[in-house]
């Protein structure tokens, strides 16, 4: 008889192995005794692991090994002219900014100057070199038993270590801008992002994974937030892939009393797009806001999946994920509110509306509830429709047509969350790729017009 | 301009219009008047290109062309403007952005440039003001959140601003108060013209006596059962329906 093994783990692409073996005397801080066994570690930790199945439960629902677990090539450095970059260039004139192009720094696109007093913006390479230590005790200290995040520390090659001290308020925002060229075999990159955030500091971070062309990447970010307490992080993140191109990107964060934290994530594009969030509430007055909205089509697949602890009660966590499906496209989400023992007077909701615009379309959903406190408020639900016919008929009784109409209702829905956006560069940009996205001849100038002059 | 001939309508199976004929000439003022279920939101739905309705039978000609035979939006583009009984809540569309699109749209199929943003903003704050329309409703999306009144005085506000031939009211009166009322036939009897036709559909005589229709019909059980001036109107109020049109209805 034969034995068939329902493996949740498969062993990693024997190519993983050699490109560390090779690559690992060049990245960053190699030269850090504590670095390198830390990177090594990271890569054992995740041979072992494996890469994760459909069978693994926090993967239920996407098939990342299609697209993970085959060789892949770090990037060497590219040229590109600014113009293919310009356009994502966020935050308006005053922002700072590090770029990166497959993993690598752009200094001449980069700029951090002026920052208050004791403030550091580095990127992870410098970092590597100022602060070995610190650094090698940041990856080594994120241990989720994910093997994306074991790999992450392997290979970091980009990102940063952003550090506000206490009472510092940044009235610019601060752009980390990631660009992944493709090809075949794709390109890995691994940002490992660093920010902690003192008492009462406070910042607008624009976080924009994009994607060029056709071809195929791979990015597999890490994010390790801490904001102390009263801090306060606006957090927009706008995930811009080619068809071919795949991003895994893990937040994990840890928000201390009074702390406050509004994500918002827009998805337009991508083979495969996961988002995970792990955010620990550790003190009463929190205020941790996460939103999303994903537009996958075309055998494109979204996957967010959330984790909100409260560990300290007093606290609110609000969870508003939607996504719009169509031709083809498969969207999943799975959130989880986790109320711990004596976390009393937990405010905790979650919402996920999905609009499933065709048959070939697939929204998987699973929110969840678990409380171990007694005196909490929490809620969770979830919907899946299509566009409303009367809607419909309304604005073509107007004389709109049939593709405009459903483009507008379409945006209408995904605006809620897009609307969210705290920066209103990433929130124009965000409504051009929508509305190029939904054809029908939108014009957002036109919307930012009208506005403009209604205001 | 609009020709129905012997229109005959079912919905999931069961006949509302039951061939019903009618003609309104440009510059005209139509009113049509029916007991609830008589088929007269049937008929707006049916002659606007509303889903979910089946022809079974009749014509429907507007100007020279099929009516029946062209989608939604290619008769709002051909001049044709239906005022909803119950307009629809669009969140997330600004009222604004979306009247644009719909003239914009509009003067595309014509072939006409896109009206001037400027020109555009006067135009609506000219109208918006004539009918009681405050900035803020017009900053607000779509009929999200009016009061009725508020959404029967957007709809006048998109007609006067598309600039139909054919106009179709279904209902525009109810829920207004007697102010309002006046406001919104105001606004209706400005855009009366040679050109333009109105198909006026109310329950009440109070609606007809500011806008004051050149025929009237009364409506039931899907056909128009009789036809005269405005004194009909005032006829059906002392009498009701059953009284003027000497049969019961049945419910
Ligand atoms: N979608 C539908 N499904 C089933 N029946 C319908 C539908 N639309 C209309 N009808 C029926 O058709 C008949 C005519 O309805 P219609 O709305 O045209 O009446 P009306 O004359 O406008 O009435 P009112 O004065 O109350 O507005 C009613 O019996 C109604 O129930
Ligand atoms: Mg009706």
């Amino acid at each position: 008889m034969l034995a068939i093994k329902r493996t949740r783990r498969l062993d990693p692409d024997p190519a993983f192995a050699a490109t560390f073996r090779a690559l690992a005397p060049r990245l960053p801080g190699s030269a850090d005794a504590a670095l390198a066994r830390v990177r090594a570690e990271g890569f054992e930790r995740f041979a072992a692991l494996g890469i994760p199945t459909r069978r693994d439960e926090a993967w239920k629902f996407t098939d990342v090994a299609r697209i993970a677990n085959r060789p892949m090539r770090p990037a060497a450095p590219v040229e590109l002219p600014l113009e293919r970059v310009l356009p994502y260039l966020l935050g308006g004139p005053r922002a700072r900014r590090l770029v990166f192009v497959d993993g690598r720094l752009q200094p001449q696109w980069s700029h951090t100057g002026g920052l208050p007093e004791g403030v550091i913006v580095e990127s992870l390479a410098r970092a590597a070199e100022t602060r070995p230590v610190a650094l090698a005790e940041a990856l080594a200290g994120l241990d989720d038993g994910r093997s994306f995040t074991a790999l992450n520390a392997a290979f970091a090659d980009s990102g940063a270590w952003i550090e506000l001290p206490a009472g510092v308020v940044l009235d610019a925002p601060l752009q980390l801008l990631f660009v992944a060229t493709g090809g075949e075999p794709p390109v890995m990159s691994h940002p490992r992002c660093i920010l902690r955030l003192g008492d009462g500091a406070s910042l607008s971070l624009l976080e924009t994974h994009v994607g060029l062309g056709e071809g195929a990447a791979l990015g597999n970010a890490v994010l390790q937030l801490a904001l102390g307490p009263g801090a306060r992080l606006e957090h927009d993140r706008l995930e811009l892939l080619g068809p071919a191109s795949a991003l895994l990107a893990k937040l994990d964060g840890s928000l201390a009393a009074g702390a406050r934290y509004r994500q918002t994530t827009v998805v337009l594009g991508g083979a495969l797009v996961r988002n995970e969030h792990e955010v620990r509430i550790d003190g009463p007055g929190v205020e941790c806001l996460l939103s999303g909205v994903a537009v996958p089509s075309r055998g494109e697949e979204a996957d967010t999946f959330v984790r909100i602890h409260h560990r300290a009660g007093g606290s609110h966590s609000d969870q508003f994920f939607k996504s719009v499906v169509e031709a083809g496209g498969h969207n999943a989400f799975a959130g989880k509110i986790i109320v711990h023992k004596g976390a009393q007077k937990t405010n905790a909701y979650q919402k996920n509306d999905n609009l499933l615009l065709s048959d070939d379309s697939e929204v998987d959903t699973k929110p969840e509830l678990e409380i171990y406190a007694d005196d909490v408020k929490c809620s969770h639900g979830a919907t899946c429709g299509e566009l409303d016919a009367a809607a419909l008929f309304y604005l073509r009784a107007r004389g709109i047509g049939a593709e405009t109409a459903r483009a507008l209702l379409i945006h209408a829905f995904a605006a809620e969350v897009i609307g969210r956006l705290g920066d209103p560069t990433a929130r124009a940009l965000a409504e051009q790729r929508l509305l190029a996205r939904l054809g029908g001849g939108l014009d957002p100038a036109l919307a930012a017009s009208v506005i403009g002059e209604a205001a | 301009m609009l020709t129905i001939e012997n229109l005959e309508v079912s919905v999931e199976g069961k006949p509302i219009l039951k061939g019903l004929s009618l003609t309104v000439e440009a510059g005209r003022v139509h009113a049509i008047m029916g007991p609830n279920g008589s088929g007269k939101s049937t008929l707006a739905h049916v002659l606007a290109g509303r889903e979910g309705y089946e022809v079974t039978g009749g014509s429907v000609r507007f100007g020279e062309e099929d009516l029946l035979a062209m989608e939604p939006e290619e008769r709002a583009q051909a001049g044709l403007f239906l005022a909803m009984q119950y307009p629809v809540e669009i969140p997330g569309v600004a009222n604004m952005y979306f009247l644009r699109q719909a003239i914009n749209a509009i003067r595309k199929a014509r072939g006409q440039d896109e009206i001037p943003a400027a020109e555009f903003m006067r135009k609506v704050r000219e109208q918006a003001k004539l009918l009681g329309i405050g900035e803020e409703l017009l900053k607000r999306d779509l009929n999200a959140g009016f009061s009725g009144g508020e959404k029967k005085r957007n709809e006048i506000l998109q007609m006067a601003m598309l600039e139909p031939r054919l106009c179709i009211l279904d209902e525009t009166d109810s829920g207004l108060d007697i102010d309002a009322l006046r406001t919104v036939a105001d606004g209706v009897n400005r855009l009366r013209s040679p050109e333009r036709a109105f198909l006026v559909i109310t329950h009440y005589q109070r609606l007809l006596d500011y806008i004051v229709p050149d025929v009237v019909h009364v409506m039931a059980d899907g056909r128009i059962r009789r036809s005269g001036g405005p004194e009909l109107a005032r006829e059906l109020e002392e009498r009701g329906y059953e009284g003027l049109l000497g049969t019961r209805l049945a419910a």
